[in-house]
């Protein structure tokens, strides 16, 4: 299969597919995430709190996937960086797992026992878990934009308080402010009554919020990093990437300003997308960058499994992943009602 | 690195563990629970509908917890066992990834619209429960795929380095004969629990007074099941015996701790295995040839003995030995439960033996243990390789500061406590409050 493909040009179809799989993971879960951020803050009562679970419970699950395909991807199309990426970052990846233990459960179970006390702590249950997970994320992510430090022979001599640099932290709490954005305009979307308003409002404070740290994100990367710009000033083509986030974050606060949330989250998910992408594109070729010396980055070529493995995989990946977002996007349709005050699931 | 070594095998061990308290429920509970709504959307018979709520309720409360802690296990082949990943990968990436692609998005996806769908629209209500059913069935066949090379690798070469294996032949991989071996063992055990798990709820509520239909027609369904499933383990387990004696003669050898090289080989009713001194401690009651018969489908067949392989690629026999016995004896226990509850229910006595159903009350948690106990024999049993004749488990781990893996070790087994107990009282209300009226 795939044998007029080198193997030079699978390992960069994969970092393709790579860096499609995460931006997809990224706008999937960002209204989920966004709707645990929210959920202690804007829901006053059981009913509102029910509204936003059940605006997001049917599609949580199935968007979290896309999470644990981009590390099993990592895994089975390079194993190197996928061992790496882990070790290296060890605490951090624990407490991500923490966030999205304590996120997953507390959906499930928010409604399922009467009492208010342990209503109230799967709430904070969610909260916690989805900021663990957009804040290990964003700051994991801008770690990986601005090299981690690898020294020769794939030494890691970095310290878990070395992660927490400006850039990172701007990362993480543009990340989560990202999320933050998301959620307000799905529960907008999709609901009715007192939350969607609350939740709209929100969103024209919360826009203007993520328009400010991406300008302050992107000019930091661009200026501040070594190194960032070099794909970029090879292929000036990729300067559309973070154009098209400023411009997804510029209409996100023009459209929440308006009241129109649907136009609104799109944008939104446009600015999510294109800053992952901005930065995936400057680390190429290499995964795991090194911020001591380019020479000992981790790159695709060195961590690609072997033509037979990475053939396969996008065999498999050709066929299922559009099988798999038919299905995901008709599952949307398949709940396209607001959901009501009135409204009771057994969930 | 001893000690490395140690805590990272024991974090593998209990987030495992964990999980595979919740797998075995879903994969039996998700195929009865499609198949419930299926009936009542083919007959529009209310028990059917009541079926499908109450045990689909208990079903969403076990799924929850099954799903999140498998993330555990994807994180730590990365995190706690990096030398594995980078060795391995090429090879167990690949049936990782499409089982992500292949069923956790089934899952995953046909899970929420199932939750959300009112009985309205009961005909994709039940397409998408069989679609969640599918996808965990699914799943168990790529895992065990993965699980299979540890065991059996087959379909690959060794890089010209020797530093890892490279995938030559997909095919063999997917067509490994231990595969279907452990998918078939691994489904029918699932399946066991699950009935016993429905049997032993039905019959508190008889033991209750409440003789409702919902109860009295899963009980029926769950019998049924729980026959059919018990014996054919250990028919299955028969052939399975004899394949891991060839294939791993240690594990094979250990199972019923079988010391010395010989033919006609007897098995004993009472044994104790002592390692130290390379035999049994006490030994009575042997059945001769028959250790020969089960290991190799003859009276006379030879077993390689434990003294005559290589004494540090031995796995601990005492702990292979205790389990396989644990397992084998509760296999038969389930059989006679199984057959005295049909019994009982076919001479309709069985909502009044109150020793029968109160003994069906305790058994819920036998099978968990079995379970854990088979699960000891294969995954111990190939120890002290990782993957069996190419890397040792001691070679496998990551090189991480110590700290951090205690401090992870510490932090997961509190969280999962404290899941275990609340998925435990939620369950328990879920079958307390049920009258199997609503």
């Amino acid at each position: 299969m795939f044998d007029f493909l080198t193997h030079d040009m699978l390992a960069v179809i994969w970092f393709f597919l790579w860096c499609v799989i995460w931006g997809v993971y990224f706008i999937a879960d960002s209204f989920s995430l966004g709707a645990g951020l929210l959920l202690p803050f804007i829901a006053t009562d059981e009913v509102q709190r029910t509204q936003i679970q059940s605006s997001v419970g049917p599609f949580w699950g199935g968007n979290e996937v896309w999470l644990i395909l981009a590390a099993g991807g990592t895994f089975a199309a390079f194993p190197l960086v996928f061992s790496k990426m882990f070790t290296f970052l060890y605490l951090p990846m624990m407490l991500l797992l923490i966030g999205l233990i304590a996120r997953g459960v507390s959906v499930e179970y928010l409604h399922k026992d009467e009492n208010p006390q342990i209503q109230k702590a799967f709430a904070w249950g969610w909260f916690v878990g989805s900021l663990l997970i957009s804040l290990v994320l964003g700051v994991a992510f801008a770690n990986f934009f601005k090299g981690l430090e690898i020294a020769s022979g794939g030494v890691y001599t970095g310290t878990l308080p070395g992660l927490f640099s400006p850039y990172a932290l701007i990362g993480g709490v543009l990340f989560v402010f990202m999320s933050v954005t998301s959620g307000a305009l799905w529960i907008n979307v999709k609901t009715e009554g007192a939350i969607a308003a609350k939740a709209g409002n929100l969103a024209k404070k919360s826009t203007l919020i993520v328009f400010i740290l991406s300008l302050i994100y992107l000019v930091y990367s661009f200026v501040g990093i070594e190194g960032f710009t070099t794909n970029y000033s090879a292929t000036p083509a990729l300067y559309l990437l973070p154009v098209l986030a400023v411009v997804g974050a510029v209409l996100s606060m023009f459209f929440a300003k308006k009241g129109r949330g649907f136009p609104a989250f799109c944008s939104n998910l446009l600015t999510l997308l294109f800053i992952v992408e901005s930065g995936l594109a400057s680390i190429y070729p290499y995964m795991l960058k090194s911020s001591i010396s380019p020479d000992y980055g981790i790159d695709i070529f060195e961590a690609a499994s072997s033509h037979m493995t990475l053939s396969i995989m996008l065999g498999g990946a050709l066929v299922f992943v559009p099988i798999v977002i038919i299905y995901q996007l008709w599952a949307y349709t398949l709940f396209k009602e607001k959901i009501k005050e009135t409204e009771q699931i057994d969930y | 690195m001893v000690e490395l070594l140690l805590l990272s095998r024991l974090q593998f061990a209990i987030t495992a563990a964990f999980h595979f308290i919740f797998v075995p429920l879903t994969l039996g509970l998700a195929l009865l629970v499609a198949s419930m709504e299926t009936m009542y959307y083919r007959n529009k018979d209310e028990t059917w509908r009541k079926m499908a709520d109450f045990w689909g309720r208990v079903f969403k409360i076990n799924f929850a917890v099954g799903l999140v802690s498998g993330l555990t296990l994807t994180f730590q082949f990365g995190t706690n066992w990096g030398a594995y990943a980078e060795f391995m990968g090429d090879v167990f990436g690949p049936p990782l990834a499409v089982e992500a692609l292949l069923a956790f998005f089934l899952e995953g996806t046909f899970f929420g619209a199932w939750i959300f769908l009112d009985r309205n629209r009961q005909k994709l209500k039940t397409f998408s429960m069989w679609m969640v059913a599918l996808g965990t069935n699914i799943s168990s066949l790529w895992i065990i795929t993965a699980n299979g090379f540890m065991q059996n690798p087959v379909g690959y070469e060794m890089a010209a380095d020797g530093s890892k294996v490279v995938m030559t032949d997909f095919f063999a991989l997917i067509t490994n004969g231990y595969v279907w071996y452990m998918l078939v063992h691994t489904l029918l055990s699932a399946y066991l629990l699950t009935a016993f798990l429905i049997m032993g709820i039905c019959a508190y509520h008889f033991l209750k007074g409440n003789n409702s239909k919902v109860f009295k027609k899963s009980f029926s369904i769950a019998v049924t099941i729980a026959l059919a499933t018990a014996v054919m383990l250990p028919v299955l387990g028969h052939g399975y015996a004899q394949y891991v004696t060839e294939l791993q003669p240690a594990k094979g050898a250990a199972m019923d701790a079988i010391w010395e090289t010989g033919s006609k080989v007897p098995m004993y009713l009472i044994q104790v295995p002592d390692s130290s001194t390379g035999s049994n401690s006490v030994q009575l009651l042997g059945i001769p040839g028959l250790a020969s018969f089960l290991y190799t489908g003859s009276f006379s067949g030879k077993i390689t003995g434990l003294n005559q392989l290589h004494q540090d690629e031995l796995p601990p026999v005492g702990m292979i030995f205790w389990s396989f016995r644990l397992m084998t004896i509760l296999g038969s226990l389930f059989i006679v439960e199984a057959l005295l509850g049909l019994y009982l229910q076919k001479s309709g006595k069985l909502y009044t033996s109150d020793k029968y159903l109160k003994l069906l009350i305790w058994s819920i948690p036998l099978p968990y243990i079995a379970i854990t106990a088979g699960w000891i024999v294969a995954e111990v049993g190939r120890q002290p390789w990782l993957v069996y004749g190419l890397l040792k488990t001691a070679n496998g781990i990551s090189s991480v500061p110590i700290s951090d893996v205690l401090l992870s070790v510490a932090l997961i087994s509190t969280f999962y406590l404290i899941l275990m107990v609340f998925e435990i009282y939620l369950i328990k209300k879920t079958v307390v409050n049920a009258t199997g009226a609503e």
